[in-house]
């Protein structure tokens, strides 16, 4: 649906900011069931089996084909259906999960994976080498439609079935990223009996080998799974390794914030995601709630210029605006201090993050009036500049709905800009697929991009092979070219991160990016619920969570 | 009477492929490339794209493709959606419990609130009773329905905890998407039932009917309201329409399942034939239900089929 | 129009004595509701005009350190999630909500009539056909119709009206043909035709007066349907997103502080409804007005 998100969700990270409501308060009432993914394992009490959750998501997923899908939204139900070859946890460390140990080759091209010998798909399926290379080469496969896990799997060239069990992957180049994004759900492996079974319908009867099974999707309403008797191997992101306490999850679509709260305040669902900022702090005081927060790594919310637009590919302009607009201001009115402000292409939890950025550019109208000045742009009589008879205009696309309150963010430097002279023209559209990526129609777009590896900056900023769709930023130079491709391999983290420090600082020095806020994946629960967790990458995991009878 | 129910049959049907034609044209006529909107053109080959084109038929004339489109329509399919392939008849059917569960009983809040307030307000004319139903009837046509139904939610299941705030499943969850849809409708009813009391009790044969010493209570309910209602069954027709529209809005506030969420959800999505679908399938109820009332208003009162069939406004 | 209108309605009362000393607390009920109506509509239609006059503040202006302040002193109508001032907003922003009000009905209202004209006038075979297109156009509710052309156009301040306007015009179109059609048979039209009259100068001499009231009537209520229509699209996210945002798009944009800032919606939620409640207040006394079994009683 919104082809925005087109992000390989590579790795995530989850900075523990478990928020609690009136913490204190709810241990000494309620300490047996108190509600918290950190303080679980003080737990003494073995956690409830049987009940159903109800989980209200804020959006429709687009397939629950995980290669297919191009949505974050979708990954929050694929966690339940299906499983990877790894796992990742927080601390970007790589765990088995369906593979049980693993060797890379010398030159970083080939990997072997031992998998489990005990593992079934849901439906009957065996798990084994087979299945692994049959999910791989149904991503390559240009008639499965692959979105986001094609650019998650690249290098990726072919599988050789070894035995069994054993699975060695072929790399076109090594790549440092590769085992963190096999942790992905959008890599996840599926049944190919049931694959094969449903071709391009898969996506309506997803079989893997997680938690709980797929029952049924009633389109735009409610997806239902239920318990995997059967499951036995999660990985060391959560603690229970069996079958989950739950009975079943209802995942429901509420796109109406008012009644997605007020189902979770009514205590008709147990648990909401995207709690909108301004309901955060009265969420907070709710003593019949819980609220989590995650903040999510990768990308952070950032815009993006043309540079291949005059007059924005022009350094100068960039820092006009880059001093015109006042990005704290925006995050602060809009966010509410529950958002994190953004100084840098990749977000502070992010893999090479670099601080130094922090409060480096300050806003500064005298001197983006200056910079307008010294280029020539003169104030006209509506207080637009002009050069040449033409008007300084910067052409600024969002997509509807208005997502964390993008439209808002365009709408603020609108009005930040228009003090500086510069017309900014707002395009909201549904079809931000045609307007930013098909006409290139743009001097500004927004994108974030969930992942916790750096290498994803690849897909944004790296120059593209001639005829190849451009990057959001057009950006091409050779010397990041080069710096983002030692990237790749470099496998020595003082480097990579001397590497990564480099790119961040010439892409805010020379103004190619706007960077906004850092998401934070937010839930709001009913307090009988506990053992919430998140993976790597922020997404909810339902292994341990049950409900209090 | 065999003879008024095929004409209007025929001219119903007249209406319908009518409607086709005029969906068709809006959504296919309108600029913008449905192709170009439905796939991702960079990772497509200008070659896989004309296929595409071709096997859509997009590639035709428009004629063709119209004539192919009814062809279908009339087999029954309505096509395919364009986001998951499903087709869009069987969907339709799938998500219509929810929308009749919503427009009957919307339907019915609307009928008895708005008749008995509007029996109260013209029988009490220019009172202070009088006036205040009246204000409330406004507020209920004045008010944008998304609205109203969130303070509904907030009220009812935020604060009271009385009612669930969202759902397709069970009584309870109907109640609030009801009472913000039926508000509506009674708002209409409560001035159309006043209008024809009013106008009724106006009659000489009322007059006579005092005069003759029958005690008002008879006079009002026996004879005045009876009249007045005769129009009410042209409204149940407009009323039909109008409830079906409104579920678009109710059912996505109300995060329903219902077909009106379906075509909100296809008009975000791009996904024409959906569009398409729902509103030609919203036309061909609006024009059965409108067959049905005219029919019936036929057999109520032959009297009243001359004058109508007089006046010749179809149904309304 | 609606000053038009309404003074016509005053002046109407004021030439009917009888009516006067029959039944006085009616009138002065009627009167005050529909001077209230009156006052209303017309504040809004100055806020429309000459919104610098009125506001207190320029709707833009956004500053974060204002943001969300309840109503009071300096902001009688609080302040957004922008720091914006609501009621400088609302002022500003009814320009474009009557416009889409006003520029729907009159493109509706104007060909419907045109076409119900036509139809009723020339009778015969284009009398069914245009009929049938009515038919055709009523089958499909307003706001799908609406709907229907925003998924096609998209979403755009004229699209609105438009939708809008198509959706209006049978209604127009019907009452329009039925007018002329009662009108046309009736003595006095033959008795001007068979003395010379021509057809023109019958059409607007007679037809057209007898015809105006009843268009009027839909057309002050069509106004505030219009508006509701447009502020549902906004919800649906069908909006026009603009600087100044019409009423419909402050209170669906602000509908998510309900809870935290009741006031960003509430107010243009209000605004919106009082200028509804009021069109059709101006309506129905319009319609009592003009009513010639109502004026003999």
């Amino acid at each position: 649906m919104r082809k925005g998100w087109k992000a390989p969700f590579i790795a995530l990270f989850l900075i523990a900011s478990t928020i609690l409501s009136s913490c204190s308060a709810s241990e000494s009432k309620n300490g047996a069931s108190f509600p918290s993914g950190a303080s679980e394992a003080n737990e003494s009490t073995a956690p409830a089996s049987g009940g159903e959750l109800t989980y209200a998501l804020a959006t429709s997923p687009d397939t629950l084909d995980p290669h297919r899908s191009g949505l974050a939204v979708s990954v929050r139900v694929f966690r339940t259906i299906f499983d990877s070859l790894v796992a990742q946890l927080p601390d970007h460390t790589i765990k088995p999960w369906l593979a049980t140990s693993w060797t890379v080759s010398p030159d970083g091209k080939s990997y072997t994976f031992k998998l489990r010998q005990d593992v079934k798909f849901q439906d009957g399926t065996p798990f084994n080498a087979e299945a692994v290379k049959f999910s791989f080469d149904r991503i390559l496969d240009p008639a499965t439609g692959a979105k986001n896990a094609t650019a998650l799997l690249k290098p990726y060239q072919s599988s050789e079935v070894i035995d069994d069990y054993t699975i060695k992957l072929n790399l076109e180049t090594p790549s440092v990223a590769f085992l963190g994004n096999l942790s992905q759900a959008m890599l996840g492996i599926v049944s190919p009996t049931a694959a094969r079974k449903y071709g391009d319908q898969f996506g309506q009867h997803p079989v893997g080998t997680g938690p709980y099974k797929f029952v049924k999707w009633d389109e735009n309403s409610d997806i239902r799974v239920e318990r995997n008797p059967d499951y036995k191997w999660a990985p060391e992101l959560v603690d229970n390794k069996g079958a989950p306490y739950l009975d079943a999850i209802d995942f429901k679509i509420i796109p109406e914030e008012a009644t997605r709260i007020g189902s979770v305040q009514s205590g008709q669902v147990g648990a909401i995601e995207t709690v909108p900022p301004q309901n955060v702090l009265s969420l907070k005081n709710d003593a019949k709630l819980q609220l989590f927060q995650v903040n999510t790594g990768g990308l952070p919310y950032t815009l993006f210029f043309n540079l291949s637009h005059e007059p924005w590919n022009d350094a100068k302009a960039r820092q006009a605006v880059q001093y015109a607009v006042d990005i704290d201001a925006i995050v602060k009115s809009l966010y509410l201090g529950t958002y994190e402000r953004a100084w840098s292409p990749l977000a502070p939890t992010t893999f090479g993050y670099d601080p130094s950025l922090e409060n480096g550019v300050k806003p500064d109208l005298d001197k983006a009036n200056r910079l307008l000045d010294e280029l020539g742009w003169v104030k006209g009589a509506d207080g637009v500049r002009e050069k040449d008879a033409k008007k300084l205009v910067l052409r600024y696309v969002d997509g509807s709905p208005n997502r964390e309150k993008r439209n808002d963010i365009a709408a603020m430097i609108q009005q930040q800009l228009k003090k500086a002279g510069i017309d900014v023209q707002v395009e909201i559209t549904k079809d931000v697929s045609t307007v930013v990526y098909t006409n290139q129609a743009y001097d500004l777009y927004g994108n974030s991009q969930v992942n916790s590896d750096p290498v994803a900056l690849n897909s944004f900023y790296h120059s593209i092979a001639p005829g190849a769709r451009p990057t959001l930023s057009h950006l091409a130079d050779p010397e990041i070219d080069k710096l983002l491709e030692q990237g790749v391999v470099e496998t020595d983290d003082v480097k990579r991160k001397e590497i990564y420090g480099k790119v961040q600082r010439y892409i805010i020095d020379n103004a190619v990016i706007l960077p906004i806020y850092v998401f934070p994946y937010t839930v709001a629960a009913t307090r009988d619920l506990s053992g919430l967790k998140f993976d790597s990458l922020g997404y909810p995991l339902f292994n341990d969570v049950s409900l209090a009878k | 009477m065999a003879k008024v129910i095929a004409v209007r049959l025929l001219s119903c049907l007249a209406v319908v492929a009518g409607s086709s034609v005029l969906v068709f044209c809006i959504l296919y006529v309108l600029p913008g490339d449905v192709v170009m909107n439905m796939i991702d053109p960079s990772s497509m080959s200008p070659e896989a794209i004309a296929n595409l084109r071709h096997e859509l038929g997009v590639d035709r004339p428009f004629y063709e493709q119209f004539l192919h489109y009814f062809r279908e329509v009339l087999r029954g399919d309505f096509g395919k959606s364009l986001v998951n392939s499903e087709p869009v008849l069987p969907k339709i059917f799938a998500h219509l419990p929810a929308t009749l569960e919503l427009a009957i009983s919307a339907s019915f809040v609307s009928l008895t609130v708005g008749l008995a307030l509007g029996v109260l307000s013209a029988v009490h004319r220019n009172k202070p009773i009088d006036i205040a139903v009246r204000i409330v009837a406004l507020f209920g046509i004045s008010m944008p329905t998304f609205w109203s139904g969130i303070l509904l939610i907030l009220i009812f299941s935020v604060f009271l905890g009385w009612f669930p705030a969202m759902g397709s499943n069970g009584w309870n969850t109907l109640v609030l998407p009801a009472l913000t849809l039926g508000m509506l409708g009674a708002g209409f009813i409560v001035r159309m039932v006043r209008n024809s009391m009013l106008e009724v009790l106006g009659e000489p044969f009322i007059t006579t009917l005092r005069a003759k010493g029958l005690a008002e209570r008879a006079v009002l309910y026996r004879h005045a309201l009876r009249n007045a209602l005769i129009p009410g069954v042209t409204m149940m027709g407009i009323l039909a329409g109008e409830m079906l529209a409104g579920t678009v809005v109710i059912e996505t506030v109300f995060s329903r399942q219902g077909i009106g969420r379906i075509i909100a959800d296809a008009i975000m999505a791009k996904d024409l034939p959906v569009v398409q679908g729902v509103v030609l399938f919203t036309a061909i109820v609006y024009v059965i239900v409108n067959a049905l009332v005219d029919i019936s208003y036929a057999y109520i009162d032959p009297r009243i089929r001359r004058l109508h069939n007089d006046r010749r406004s179809g149904w309304a | 129009m609606r000053e038009a209108a309404s003074v016509k309605t005053a002046w109407r009362t004021k030439r009917t004595p009888t009516t006067l000393q029959r039944t006085v607390p009616k009138i002065v009920v009627a009167r005050w509701m529909s001077l209230t109506a009156g006052a209303v509509v017309l504040f809004l239609i100055a806020c429309a005009l000459v919104p610098q006059w009125i506001a207190p503040y320029s709707p833009t202006d956004m500053q974060a350190d204002r943001i969300l302040l309840p109503p009071g002193s300096a902001y009688w109508l609080g302040t957004d999630y922008f720091g914006r001032d609501v009621f400088s907003l609302i002022v500003y922003g009814a320009r474009e909500s009557l416009f889409i009000g006003f520029a729907s009905v009159l493109v509706g209202g104007v060909s419907g009539a045109l076409l119900g004209a036509l139809s009723g006038y020339l009778g015969g075979w284009v009398d069914s056909v245009l009929m049938r297109i009515v038919d055709v156009i009523m089958t499909i509710p307003g706001v799908l119709l609406a709907l229907a052309v925003a998924a096609g156009l998209g979403p755009g301040l004229w699209n609105i009206v438009l939708a809008v306007a198509i959706a209006s015009l049978p209604n127009y179109a019907r009452i329009m043909r039925g007018q002329i059609l009662s009108v046309k048979s009736r003595p006095f039209i033959t008795a001007s035709r068979s003395i010379g009259a021509s057809e023109l100068s019958v059409f607007v001499k007679h037809v057209l007066p007898n015809s105006l009231s009843p268009l009027l009537v839909m057309a002050c209520i069509g106004v505030g349907t219009s508006i509701l229509t447009g502020s549902g699209l906004s919800f649906l996210g069908l909006g026009v997103l603009k600087e100044i945002p019409d009423w419909g798009a402050l209170l669906s944009q602000g509908r998510g502080y309900l809870t935290v800032a009741w006031w960003i919606c509430t107010f243009p939620g209000m605004a919106i409804t009082l200028f509804v409640l009021s069109v059709n207040v101006i309506g129905d006394e319009l319609r009592d007005a003009l009513d010639p079994r109502k004026r003999r009683e």
